[in-house]
């Protein structure tokens, strides 16, 4: 009797506690989340349910989902978001980059602070009236000193300076950058293509002497992207062999890699390529088959052994083939680029059907050098075990073999989180760099799911529409999250 | 060996310098598109296509122009701006420090299932929420007002995941000394954790401000009358309607990212800090 008190007064403490924050919680998490999943099976639109009128809201079961998988436009949209995610591996590596370079020694900067500094001084003085003397546009001036400044500071500074100044474009990221870059990728005379100008005249000469190559420089483009493909199912076979890699894992890598090489076809207008696509393919899948049902491994492993490291590795082998097929698409379209009277004509950047998404990637990019990403790989390479490395200088490791024998596995945790946070942020990304810059144009090529979601369910009106495809978004969400869920911990506790 | 002799005082200046340089150079990467914007703010109207991006004579008066500019209350956005994001912060570290402290230093029934449906409404999507978000705001006839902006705002479970995860590394014999002490629960709250969770608190604050005063999609589909528009959505309406001077809007967003700038700078310490504990532990 007296316990059963106790405990309810203990609950009536904690609860008194929790109140303010449970309220809200219910009101606007629990209740809006209810109400969404009610709204995804229903037929609300606001131009049917409103003032004027009122007409019942109709239970519709899963029309629209049956609707969603219908239209076409909203593959487009998910085409688009997956196209956006791209970047990442990109920024990811980036990021590791810069956080290696900020973790490297700088032991002798203190001691040769007078020196460096006086160098800097110096050598900026001397540049500075060298192009002076040379005529040099204020722009050229403009550039040295301002790199002559940053190399000053931070050689005071060191570490912390140009830690902070990587981590801007980061940290300020928001409709006020996304508004600058739309300046700086203004077609007709923004800052980028001012910069561009003259290097495009000079390239118009190497392009037109490259025209009658065009043909032959993209099939050799596309052989190197099915040469990949190949060393990549030869290596995943290997690593199967050695008990590198689970089945699943051999599987999974297996439908990433064949990713570039079934879209390609879609993509490439060369007609070889829908020949020779799916013979490549075909062979690929036989030959993995093949040595995997025939064969005896030497060493055995579980399933799923290694499946992060090694998706991380095809996913990026995926990425590098999607930029061959965009070259080789590049260079063939060269003959109509070049056909104009002007020469090489400037990309029209976030104006242009094709160029908007790799500008928004590239601006991605720009914000990503220094995220929270370069910041984890920071704390993560201090955490590296020093006597790892002298290990490895006794047994002659160069540095090459240092990085990827030390620093990666070490750091595989850190990369495996640091992927995992980025593709569910790339699934739901978009939306302000769509509502900013482009509206989702040009002809829908920035739209995104999170910007389709904006425009249906308040712009347009139809909760119920665009209720169903925010749960959809949340399932691949989850998806990437159960996968997490049920490799990443055994994967980074190895 | 090899390597060893290497290290001699020149090979280490060489490599100190080049390793500088370098860094210089990314850095110079990261910066350009700020000094594009501060210059571009500084110049005329017509000089602003100009190859170069010097202006001939700097305008100052485009800054105080800004806040002159009809039918852009920049003053107002500003104002607007920090008066919500700092509501929501106060409200949104209040609420998530009480939670907090209920879920990591008060034993009650029940108490780890409530706090495991908050941790699992952390992985939705705020999208799925919006749209029935928006439509009961207007049932509640808060839509184009401050209290719906700040409101929905604040109460965050990640916000009450991140203060937990920091009070249940305190030691628990505080909690049996302040109680023989006679100190009640409020007490114990108010005078022994919150003190002593300063840095989680100092980290919500921090990230809670500056994702509030970023955030575009809430206000955007909440405030309908200019002169209740926070920054992000005012300075959509000024690129909409008057971006064609770009002398003008680069001297507003140059404005609009210095709090930003600020705050970064005079926190830097505790937010590195800050990402390790919000980050790592995932």
């Amino acid at each position: 009797m007296k316990s059963n008190q106790r405990q309810l007064k203990n609950v009536c403490t904690g609860m008194a506690f929790l109140l303010p924050n449970l309220l809200g919680f219910l009101a606007f998490t629990m209740l809006p989340l209810v109400m969404s999943i009610y709204m995804a099976f229903t037929d609300w639109n606001l131009e049917m349910h409103n003032y004027f009128r009122a007409e019942p809201i109709r239970f519709v079961g899963l029309r629209n989902f049956a609707q969603l998988f219908a239209d076409p436009d909203f593959g487009r949209y998910l085409g688009n978001t997956f196209f956006l995610m791209i970047g990442i591996p990109f920024g990811v590596a980036a990021s590791l980059g810069s956080a290696i370079l900020l973790s490297l020694e700088f032991r002798g900067t203190r001691r040769f602070w007078g020196l460096s500094i006086l160098t800097a001084l110096m050598l900026g003085g001397c540049v500075i009236l060298t192009l002076a003397g040379m005529g040099a546009t204020a722009m050229t001036m403009l550039m040295a000193s301002l790199f002559g400044s940053v190399f000053f500071i931070g050689s005071i500074g060191g570490r912390t300076v140009y830690r902070t100044l990587f981590y801007f474009p980061h940290f300020t990221s928001g409709v006020a950058t996304f508004i600058l870059w739309k300046k700086l990728y203004a077609p007709e005379n923004g800052p980028i293509n001012n910069a561009l100008r003259p290097l495009f005249s000079a390239l118009t000469p190497v392009a037109e002497s490259l025209l009658p190559f065009a043909d032959g420089i993209a099939t050799v483009l596309l052989g190197l992207m099915m040469a990949l493909y190949v060393v990549m199912v030869f290596r995943k076979m290997r690593r199967w062999e050695d008990g590198e890699c689970g089945h699943v894992s051999a599987v999974l890598g297996m439908v990433v890699l064949s990713t570039p090489p079934v879209l390609s076809m879609l993509w490439v207008d060369a007609p070889w390529v829908r020949v020779a696509m799916p013979v490549l393919l075909a062979v690929g899948w036989l030959w993995f088959a093949w040595h995997i049902f025939g064969m005896k491994r030497i060493y055995n492993c579980v399933l799923d052994y290694k499946i992060g490291d090694s998706t991380i590795v095809d996913g990026v082998a995926m990425v590098a083939s999607f930029a061959l097929i965009g070259l080789a698409n590049v260079v063939w379209n060269l003959p109509e680029l070049v056909g104009q009277p002007e020469g090489l004509p400037l990309p029209k950047w976030i104006a242009d059907y094709y160029w908007a998404k790799p500008s928004i990637i590239f601006m991605g990019f720009w914000a990503a050098v220094g995220s929270n990403n370069m910041l984890l790989y920071l704390a993560g390479l201090s955490g590296v075990p020093q006597d790892l490395y002298e290990a490895a200088d006794i047994d002659g490791a160069s540095r090459w073999q240092r990085f990827w024998h030390v620093t990666w596995p070490q750091l595989a945790n850190v990369t495996f989180f640091i992927m995992v946070m980025a593709i569910i942020g790339g699934i739901q990304g978009g939306f302000e760099m769509a509502r900013v810059m482009t509206n989702g144009g040009p002809a829908g090529s920035t739209t995104t799911l999170s910007y389709y979601i904006y425009t249906q369910g308040f712009a347009t009106g139809r909760l119920g529409y665009a209720s169903a495809v925010a749960w959809l978004l949340f399932l691949l969400m989850f998806v990437v999250t159960m996968f997490n869920w049920k490799f990443g911990n055994r994967y980074t506790n190895e | 060996m090899a390597t060893k002799k290497k290290n001699t005082t020149g090979a280490r200046l060489t490599r100190t310098t080049l390793l500088h340089i370098g860094l210089s150079l990314i850095a110079l990467l990261m910066i350009l598109p700020f000094t594009w914007m501060i210059l571009t703010s500084l110049k005329l109207l017509e000089e602003v296509e100009f190859d170069s991006w010097l202006p001939t004579i700097f305008q100052w008066r485009n800054y105080p122009d800004v806040f002159r500019m009809r039918g852009i209350e920049f003053g107002r956005w500003y104002w607007n701006s920090i008066f919500v994001a700092a509501w929501v912060t106060f409200l949104q570290v209040f609420t998530s420090s009480l939670a907090a402290f209920s879920f990591s230093r008060l034993e009650w029934k029940g108490r780890d299932r409530v706090f495991f449906m908050y941790l699992s409404t952390m992985m939705l999507p705020g999208l799925v929420m919006m749209i029935p978000n928006y439509q009961n705001m207007i049932r509640l006839g808060l839509v184009n007002s401050y209290l719906g902006l700040i409101i929905p705002s604040a109460f965050s479970a990640f916000g009450t995941f991140l203060m937990r995860q920091f009070m249940m590394n305190i030691p628990k014999s505080l909690d049996e000394a302040a109680e023989i002490d006679g100190a009640s629960k409020w007490q114990l709250y108010w005078e022994i954790i919150l003190p002593l969770a300063r840095p989680a608190m100092i980290t919500l604050t921090i990230f809670t401000f500056i994702g509030n005063y970023n955030s575009m999609f809430w206000p955007l589909v909440m405030m309908k009358s200019p002169d209740k528009y926070t920054l992000p959505i005012g300075m959509l309406a000024f690129q909409s309607s008057q971006g064609q001077q770009t002398n003008l809007l680069m001297a507003a967003v140059a404005m609009s990212v210095l709090p930003m700038i600020i705050i970064f700078i005079l926190m830097q310490k505790q937010l590195v800090k800050g990402i390790m504990l919000g980050g790592v532990k995932g």
